[in-house]
């Protein structure tokens, strides 16, 4: 029946007038569905498959996602042993363990080691020393880890981070992320000059470095790991791209900051450390 | 003036002045970006713009606009009171608040996400809190305009519900449907996780729900410029609709296959086998459908307003068209960047050629040309026709109006044609700023120019607009009234239920939706996916 036939004629009952459009539309409806889970899920991985040296049922298992999907051809495996440069792995049980740490144990915890090198509220009194008031959690308990394991060395802190209780050390990165916030958004408070605050607003392509606030600003974008460097020891920041530039730190994930900072002329780093200082409270 | 045309401004001029907002701080991001206005601005600044352009456009213009275009024509079709008035206020302040809410984080650089919610980078939890409150808005609207129809039937039993109003109906059907995918990621994933109760969030679930809402959102914005041409534009050219049924037939198909297709949005995601892309990539070639009926019916019903004006021949009747109305001209303009438009987005759809362009200015081009082309274009000449009939003034000259379309159309172009070019070309899209020193890169830079220039043009023709709709609240010139719909060349006088309801319709969603992605999502309650620390923007 065709709709022009219909508004002609008087139907008796709607329902009898209904009935042709129930049957046709859901017919029409599941044909075109059924016929693509036809072609999508069984004709085309089996014919597909069969090129690629594939049974039947290991095609569909694989079109659906059933069975990983992997290179028709196997590629050789890589037996070189992995060498990490950190042990830490933000599985999402660290993670819970880090959001739920215990500040009270961390400021006890802290009264006792850590005090007389980075202050009670995280502010040291010597550039030799990081300021770690208002630090980012994951980034404190990444670092005592790589010290504990030896993936950083430092004369004192590799001993120190080793004495620690494994347990402590969530507290302790907790307590000193909580002390007041340091100022995130330096730019505001000192004048830099330009070709600094480009190169960490913009980075330089044409020397592959990526902007510096692209992990470097309090928000989201970078790894979870990277620290807050804003209202750092303009001293130790220099010190650190220095390690980094020659190799002698190198618990960065990807080798990421060892590049950066190869790449970078000492006046970028004075510059960029200025940068960062700023307006220290 | 009646309240709900105060109800109806109200809405549209919330939207318009998103609209306005957004197209400034548009052309700011093209001119960032482009070789003129290299490294100004910073990368947080750029993104902090693209999310606040985003949401202006696609969340406040659309919804309010759609809103405001729902009471209008629940009144005027349907011929009776609006019900519920109270309830359509309440919803216009949630919304609004909920506009509020969702600004303030993005103003303070807490919420540069983008309008996409794609975990792990979650914004504020406020960003996310203000945007449910818009939707919530538009559900209290859905159900007001269900209430509308189903009163307008109890009242006239048997006859067909006015097109206008049933399309309408379609929409706000379409729209609760499509909402359930994103309110289950937010309420589920998203939100928890920007309120830091998880620190890890399933990317993939979470991407697979967002695109069960991605693409029929598209529609629910869509739909008010297909309301026009099927019950405005005949009207306006002085001719009839061809067919009343087809437009029936437009608006169902438009309900069911924009929803089960959404995964063509995922064609290079990982999560999914290629065997369910396909099922949605073919669903995805039907929702091509109700727009080729479209362009049929409507070109059909634009030659019989043609010749009944004297034209004759082959193509005679194109010319013998009122083009001086704005209503007839948004229409033509519209068509060519809906052309243009629809064959980039079937390169899209293609799981081989979506490679090619994925996640290039392709996209970006596609989608301006689309909704910011033609689908804006018919937002403003339902504006130009409907703002005589809340104000009851009537413009002074139609001259501006088609100059400000003119303008929308040539800068669309301008605009959009270059980055579908550049997109070949494999310029990245959703960066900050280019690098023009790179050889490769500075190929790019006159084309960039030149959709630059069309940006302008944009901007002009923005201005122009709101110009010409607040010189109307001061006109002189009193409305005469006219009639606004379109009589079809066979009035129906007796539609099937079918074609007169939603029953049928939404039993045929369910299945589809259950065949379409309850494999999909299914699979990542199976099997748990590894999932990825959440980024917060702070």
């Amino acid at each position: 029946m065709t709709m022009s036939q219909s508004h002609e004629r008087t139907p008796s009952d709607p329902h009898v007038l209904d009935q042709p459009w129930r049957l046709w539309a859901t017919v029409a409806v599941m044909s075109t569905v059924l016929m693509g889970i036809l072609l999508g899920v069984v004709v085309i991985p089996v014919v597909q498959g069969r090129g690629a040296g594939l049974d039947a049922f290991t095609a569909i298992c694989r079109a659906l996602g059933l069975l990983p999907g992997s290179p028709a051809q196997p590629q050789p495996l890589d037996r070189t042993p992995p060498t990490p440069v950190s042990q830490v792995v933000w599985t999402p049980d660290v993670l819970q363990i880090l959001a739920r740490a215990d500040i009270a144990k961390g400021r006890a915890k802290v009264q006792e080691v850590c005090i007389a090198c980075h202050g009670e509220a995280g502010v040291s009194p010597s550039p030799d020393f990081p300021h770690l008031a208002g630090q980012s959690g994951a980034a404190i308990y990444k670092q005592l880890h790589d010290y504990r394991t030896g993936s950083r060395v430092h004369p004192q802190m590799t001993d120190v981070a080793k004495a620690l209780d494994e347990s402590t050390i969530p507290d302790v990165a907790a307590y000193y992320a909580g002390q007041p916030q340091r100022n995130l958004n330096p730019v505001t408070l000192a004048e830099s000059p330009r070709a600094i605050v480009n190169l960490i607003e913009l980075g330089d392509p044409s020397r592959n470095i990526p902007p510096c606030a692209a992990c470097h600003r309090a928000g989201a974008g970078g790894p979870i790991e990277a620290p807050v460097l804003a209202e750092q020891h303009a001293e130790y920041l220099i010190q650190q791209l220095k390690l980094y530039a020659s190799g002698q730190r190198r618990n960065d994930v990807y080798a990421r900051m060892r590049l950066i900072a190869s790449r970078l002329i000492e006046e970028e780093m004075k510059g960029l450390a200025a940068y960062y200082r700023a307006g220290f409270r | 003036m009646r309240n709900v045309d105060r109800l109806c401004l109200a809405h549209f001029w919330v939207a318009f002045g998103a609209f306005l907002f957004a197209c400034l701080i548009g052309t700011w991001q093209m001119w960032v970006r482009s070789p003129l206005g290299a490294n100004i601005g910073t990368p947080g600044q750029y993104f902090m713009s693209v999310t606040a352009h985003g949401v202006s456009m696609a969340y406040v213009l659309t919804t309010f606009f759609i809103m405001g275009f729902g009471y209008f024509v629940a009144v005027t079709a349907l011929n009776r009171p609006l019900p519920g008035r109270l309830w359509a206020w309440a919803a216009f302040w949630i919304a609004l608040l909920g506009v509020v809410v969702t600004i303030i984080p993005i103003g303070l650089g807490k919420a540069s996400v983008l309008f996409t919610f794609y975990p792990p980078l979650t914004a504020s939890a406020w960003f996310y809190i203000g945007l449910v409150l818009v939707v919530a808005g538009s559900w209290i609207w859905c159900v007001l305009m269900l209430v509308a129809m189903s009163a307008w039937k109890r009242e006239h039993p048997g006859q067909p519900v006015p097109l206008a109003m049933f399309a309408t109906v379609a929409n706000a059907v379409m729209w609760l449907w499509t909402t359930i995918g994103v309110a289950v990621q937010l309420v589920f994933q998203v939100i928890p996780a920007a309120l830091g109760l998880v620190q890890t969030i399933d990317v993939g679930l979470a991407r697979t729900l967002f695109s069960w809402t991605l693409h029929a959102i598209v529609y629910f914005w869509l739909i008010p410029a297909y309301i026009a041409f099927y019950t405005m534009v005949p009207r306006a050219a002085g001719g009839r609709l061809y067919s009343d049924t087809m437009g029936r037939l437009t608006f169902i198909l438009f309900l069911i296959y924009s929803l089960p297709v959404g995964m063509h949005h995922l064609l290079m995601d990982p999560q999914h086998g290629n065997a369910m892309k396909f099922v949605q990539v073919l669903l995805t070639a039907f929702v091509a459908v109700p727009t080729l009926l479209t362009i049929f019916t409507i070109t059909a019903s634009l030659e019989i307003a043609g010749r009944l004006r004297g034209g004759r021949g082959l193509f005679g009747w194109i010319a013998a068209l009122p083009w001086e109305r704005p209503m007839v001209l948004a229409t033509g303009l519209g068509f060519v960047m809906l052309g243009f438009g629809g064959f980039g987005g079937i390169i899209n759809m293609g799981y081989g050629m979506n490679a090619m362009v994925h996640n290039t200015s392709w996209v970006t081009a596609h989608f301006h040309l689309i909704f910011g082309g033609s689908v804006v274009i018919m937002y403003f000449a339902i504006a130009y026709e409907i703002w005589p009939r809340l104000t009851g003034r009537d413009h002074m000259s139609l001259a501006p109006l088609r100059m400000q379309l003119w303008l929308w159309f040539v800068g669309m172009m301008v605009m959009t044609l270059p980055w579908h070019w550049l997109g070949l070309q494999g310029q990245w899209r959703r960066v900050a700023n280019f690098n023009y020193a790179d050889p490769i890169i500075a190929g790019w830079g006159p084309w960039v120019v030149v959709s630059l220039v069309g940006g302008f043009v944009l901007l002009i023709s923005a201005l122009l607009f709101v110009r010409n709709l607040a010189v109307l609240h001061r006109g002189t010139v009193v409305a005469v009234p006219r009639a606004l719909y379109a009589v079809a060349v066979h009035p129906p006088k007796r539609v099937p239920a079918a074609l007169n309801g939603f029953g049928l319709w939404n039993v045929l969603v369910l299945v589809l939706m259950v065949l379409a992605y309850g494999f999909p999502i299914a699979q990542f309650l199976i099997e748990p996916s590894p999932s990825a620390i959440v980024h917060r923007v702070r």
